[in-house]
């Protein structure tokens, strides 16, 4: 049998086009190298990729309901410059009081969240078994947020409970 | 007289820096210009083999840098051509014994009295590198039609980007392989420089006579016949600002294909 489909790829190779024999080979390096170095130039790891577009769902999410599963988001080049794309497959637009709900909600889960920071850093200065309870804390909190500037402020939160910590500790 | 420095560089090792440092060269001395070759890659130095100088090797960089020569003294002229010397690596030291300061002040001496001055980089992006770069203000990009010399070559043009120094580079694409691109089994040359986004200053066929010449110690561009002779040859044009065309590699060889070729370009021409 071996031998048999040996002579048949032989031959059905020699009849076929030149063109499609390697044409895998070939797109699959070009591709395959332009996604790395997107990601070299960019200088974006795989890990702040998924956290990006983690936040993006959240946030469009508010407004429109979308196939989470098809969202993508690549790079692309365009000329010199290198252009974030991003694909939102939308199941359905949201209505005003569901948006206004969706908002509700996300405010009412950052309130939760500063109160939450504003407990660990009171009771930062007390022991380390406590500060360990407090960076799970973080690590839950860190899910919802969503905007630039819910996260520098939640950042500076955690480098201010450090840099206490680290008094306490002398 | 101000000469221009080039330095030719790669990021990748083996994709041919020192090959094309020393055909572009040879086929500059060749055009009647004053060309100084430095060998960067201390420890590994391997252009005078190219050149054929290995044995006329007395003093190296490193003794001009540690003052126990003049710098006139460590050039080597070439056997054929007296318009072209080079400046031979340590072979028993390592990158530290050089920095980048130290450098450039040999190319701007060097360039004082030279036309050219030619920098053959070592592979990698570290001190060697810096050093090499560092008294440059033209670069060619060496890179072969492979991924990870492509991507190699990307890092390297982003390094050079950054350097206020480096006025222009180019892309020098080697090793190509027609018959390879025509059946879709390599990226062609308009992918790469799709890729890369950076102009081209040749291209060059992968040529069974590099070896020989190697073999030989006498740069290809030496030999009349040889197609990376040529290509080679135009690449120094084209440094000379000639506008050269790219050679047309796809061209069919064989008796029967160069006929069909010569009919399909009267065919073109009526």
């Amino acid at each position: 049998m071996g031998l048999f489909s040996d002579i048949y790829n032989t031959v059905a190779k020699f009849f076929r086009p030149q063109e499609e024999q390697g044409d895998a080979s070939k797109s699959v390096a070009t591709n395959r190298l332009k996604l790395v170095l997107m990601q070299d130039r960019t200088n974006l790891t795989p890990k702040i990729l998924e956290q990006m577009r983690g936040e993006l769902i959240d946030l469009l999410s508010r407004y429109v309901e979308l196939d989470k599963e098809l969202l993508e988001l690549n790079f692309e080049q365009e000329g010199e410059q290198v252009a974030l794309m991003l694909s939102i497959p939308v199941i359905r637009a949201k209505d005003e009081e569901e948006i206004e709900a969706a908002l509700k909600a996300e405010a009412e889960k950052l309130e939760e969240k500063i109160e939450a920071i504003e407990e660990v850093m009171d009771s930062s200065v007390e022991s380390s078994e406590e500060n360990n309870n407090e960076n799970s804390l973080d690590e839950n909190s860190s899910n919802v947020i969503s905007t630039p500037e819910e996260m520098n402020s939640s950042k500076n939160n955690e480098q201010e409970i450090s840099f206490e910590e680290c008094h306490s500790e002398q | 007289m101000t000469g221009r420095v080039i330095v030719i560089t790669s990021g990748k090792g083996g994709v041919g820096k020192t090959t094309t440092s020393a055909n572009i060269g040879t086929a500059l001395a060749k055009a009647g210009y004053k060309v100084v070759l430095i060998d960067t890659d201390l420890g590994l130095r391997n252009l005078d083999l190219l050149l054929g100088l290995e044995n006329r090797i007395v003093y190296t960089i490193v003794d001009v840098i540690e003052e126990r020569c003049k710098l006139k003294q460590a050039l080597v002229k070439d056997k054929k051509n007296p318009n072209l010397s080079l400046l031979a690596a340590a072979q028993t030291r390592d990158k530290t014994a050089v920095n980048a300061e130290q450098l450039k002040e040999i190319c701007d001496t060097l360039k004082e009295e030279n036309d050219f001055v030619l920098v053959d980089c070592p592979a990698g992006i570290e001190q060697g590198f810096q050093n090499a770069v560092a008294g440059a203000s033209e670069a060619i990009v060496v890179t072969t039609p492979e991924m990870s010399a492509i991507r190699d070559a990307d890092r390297i043009i982003g390094l050079l980007e950054a350097k206020e120094e480096i006025k222009s580079y180019k892309l020098l694409l080697n090793r190509v392989r027609p018959s390879l691109i025509k059946s879709n089994e390599m990226m062609s040359v308009d992918d790469v420089v799709e890729i890369l986004s950076c102009p081209l200053v040749g291209i060059i066929p992968e040529d069974t006579g590099i070896i020989t010449s190697t073999n030989k110690g006498e740069p290809i561009v030496n030999d009349e016949n040889a197609l990376a002779g040529k290509a080679y040859r135009n690449v120094a044009q084209r440094i000379l600002g000639e506008e050269v065309p790219f050679l047309d590699l796809d061209e069919p060889k064989g008796f029967v294909a160069k006929i069909k070729n010569v009919f399909a370009k009267l065919k073109a021409k009526v």
